[in-house]
């Protein structure tokens, strides 16, 4: 384990050094994802002002859901996203064959090696929205809520890169898994907006088999003190634990698939 | 001294979807699955001392590959019993990859974007080399694959040849006891192989590193490996020693005869006709025992004889004739 440990920073420092060859790149790339982000968040702004709130949330609101909601899955999904969904090709190609003749669990090399700091933009872009809409909220904020609030940020990230992992995992069984990623981003869009807004039918699936309501609603709700449908009172200890049992899970799923991995020819 | 690889009776069987033709199929196959089990590998057997070098050889889709991803602990056997080091490959896959260095011909281990050297360094953290030990292997790979030139310019700017031997260096920096790779010299200038070649034979008598090579340039086998284990369809068909197999396919010499002129149509009870370009015709002497003078002495005077050589069967040929009489050939080996 401290092998590993020592090994992680020098495979994100090599990550690191690869992007740092293309600066104009990645520079660029910041900027092009925090004005996208941007837009997204102006319309909905613009929404709010002509509606006022929606579903009971109010611009401030929304804000910190919003700034909440890209926080955690930047931070999970630099950690999986792009690692996971080239899974299909490292298979096909046969470069994940290369990572498996090394004496490192594939997941950490593949995590760490591949640590996206593209990500800088929606990070930045997400601080900046949560301390404005903070500063406009008025939350009470005791020790107790401020630790919630971390851990509940460290839980969805854990939610993200372990779903992300799951997907990814697939691919060494079905070769393919893109479209996993396709059905993973239709209910991410949704976990923009509040809960309470869905059909109760949308509203248990994102709470149980597509668990995105935990990516940002029912911790800023839980925050907010505002209710949660279905969870009520559960609905903090639920989004602390969601976590960490979907990591569990995601282990248990990587190793399946590592054990039944069949390369795809050649 | 026991086995530094032994396998017995491994098989591996996927299992593969059987497409039904056409665009009908496509949509029945939508709604029924009809599996198939494909045998890529199937009840070999064979083991390897330390310090061997090993070509696994076999036309394309004959398991070649899918035995080395099982001795490498990419794959697990579905059959049969394989030990690597005293271990089970897959089982105890890390461990085993301290162990061995493997070069995918065609699969870069090096960070593309990067200088030669922090692949290198990476590498020297992932298998905990100490420093001492790293420094001195680097100065060896550095001096013999002379790559003093490019150790610290980034890969992409690398021709083939020395990205070939930069992939080779990586596998060999932690001082594997066994190194595996697959098609080492593929796309290769002339140059290049032979200084691939020369190096991978001096580490195998140098260093005693095991080598298990997958290749299908003939002359990598001549020169770097002493033993074959030819496959295919999944099974074992030879394995022995590479002059074991050329004497006993050996017979085949070919006879070239030039003519003044197109003698016409030529029988020969001594040698077969092999090809008939006109004024020059090729004979392939079947039988060890018959001699040139044989030839000439049935072939009598009068046809106009120019030159005469005769060619000792060259690898290509040894296993052109293996594979075309495999059945044969390998109840006989």
């Amino acid at each position: 384990m401290s092998s590993v440990l020592r090994v992680i920073p020098h495979l994100i420092g090599i990550h690191i050094r690869t992007h740092m060859e293309y600066r104009g790149a990645l520079f660029i790339g910041w900027i092009a994802q925090a004005i996208g982000y941007a837009g997204i968040y102006a319309s909905i702004a613009l929404l709010l002002a002509r509606f006022e709130n929606l579903g009971g949330w109010t611009w401030p609101q929304m804000a910190l859901l919003l700034a909440f909601h890209l926080l955690a899955y930047a931070l999970g999904a630099s950690l999986s996203f792009v690692q996971f969904r080239d899974m299909e090709e490292k298979v096909r190609l046969g470069t994940f064959d290369a990572i498996l003749v090394k004496p490192i669990g594939p997941w950490t090399f593949l995590a760490f090696s591949g640590l996206n700091i593209e990500y800088g933009g929606h990070i930045a872009l997400a601080i900046g929205l949560m301390v404005w809409s903070v500063s406009n909220l008025g939350i009470d904020w005791s020790p107790g809520l401020v630790l919630y609030f971390l851990a509940a940020i460290v839980s969805a990230a854990m939610l993200t890169a372990a779903l992300m992992t799951m997907i990814g995992a697939t691919a060494l069984i079905w070769v393919r898994s893109r479209h996993l990623f396709s059905i993973f981003f239709g209910f991410w869009e949704l976990a923009r907006y509040p809960l309470n807004i869905f059909p109760l039918p949308l509203q248990i699936m994102m709470i149980t088999f597509a668990p995105l309501g935990f990516l940002a609603f029912i911790p800023t709700a839980v925050a907010l003190g505002k209710p949660v449908p279905i969870l009520g009172d559960w609905a903090g200890p639920a989004s602390l634990a969601i976590g960490p049992l979907f990591v569990l899970l995601a282990i248990v799923h990587w190793r399946y698939c590592l054990r039944n991995y069949q390369g795809a020819g050649g | 001294m026991s086995p530094i690889i032994s396998a017995s009776g491994v098989g591996k069987t996927f299992r593969q979807l059987k497409r039904q033709s056409g665009f009908g199929g496509a949509i029945r196959s939508l709604f029924s699955r009809d599996y198939s089990e494909i045998r890529a590998v199937d009840g070999v057997s064979f083991a390897i001392e330390p310090g061997e070098a090993v070509d696994y050889l076999g036309p394309n889709g004959a398991g070649k590959s899918t035995m080395i991803k099982m001795i490498t602990g990419i794959l697990t056997p579905s059959a049969g019993s394989l030990s690597v080091l005293g271990r089970e490959p897959h089982a105890n896959r890390m461990v085993n990859a301290r162990e061995i260095g493997v070069v995918f011909g065609q699969r870069s281990q090096l960070w593309w974007d990067l200088p030669v050297r922090d692949s290198y360094d990476l590498n020297r953290h992932i298998y905990d080399i100490p420093e001492a030990r790293f420094a001195d292997n680097l100065a060896f790979l550095t001096a013999m694959l002379d790559m003093a030139p490019y150790l610290d310019r980034p890969v992409r700017q690398l021709s083939l040849g020395q990205r070939m031997r930069a992939e080779i260096a990586l596998a060999l920096l932690h001082d594997p006891k066994i190194l595996f790779l697959d098609e080492p010299t593929i796309g290769l200038d002339v140059v290049a192989k032979d200084a691939v070649r020369r190096f991978l034979s001096e580490v195998n008598k140098q260093r005693g590193t095991t080598i298990i090579l997958t290749t299908h340039d003939l002359v990598d086998i001549e020169e770097i490996c002493p033993r074959l284990i030819m496959v295919d369809d999944g099974k074992l068909l030879f394995d022995g020693e590479l002059k074991r197999l050329r004497a006993t396919l050996g017979s085949r010499r070919r006879l070239i005869l030039e003519f003044a002129t197109d003698p016409g149509p030529l029988a020969l009870a001594t040698a077969t006709l092999a090809a008939d370009e006109g004024a020059t015709k090729h004979f392939l002497l079947e039988n060890e025992t018959v001699s040139l003078l044989d030839v000439l002495g049935e072939l009598g005077r009068g046809h106009g004889l120019k030159d005469v050589k005769l060619e000792e069967p060259d690898i290509e040929e040894v296993i052109r004739t293996f594979y075309q009489n495999k059945p044969k050939l390998a109840a006989a080996l």
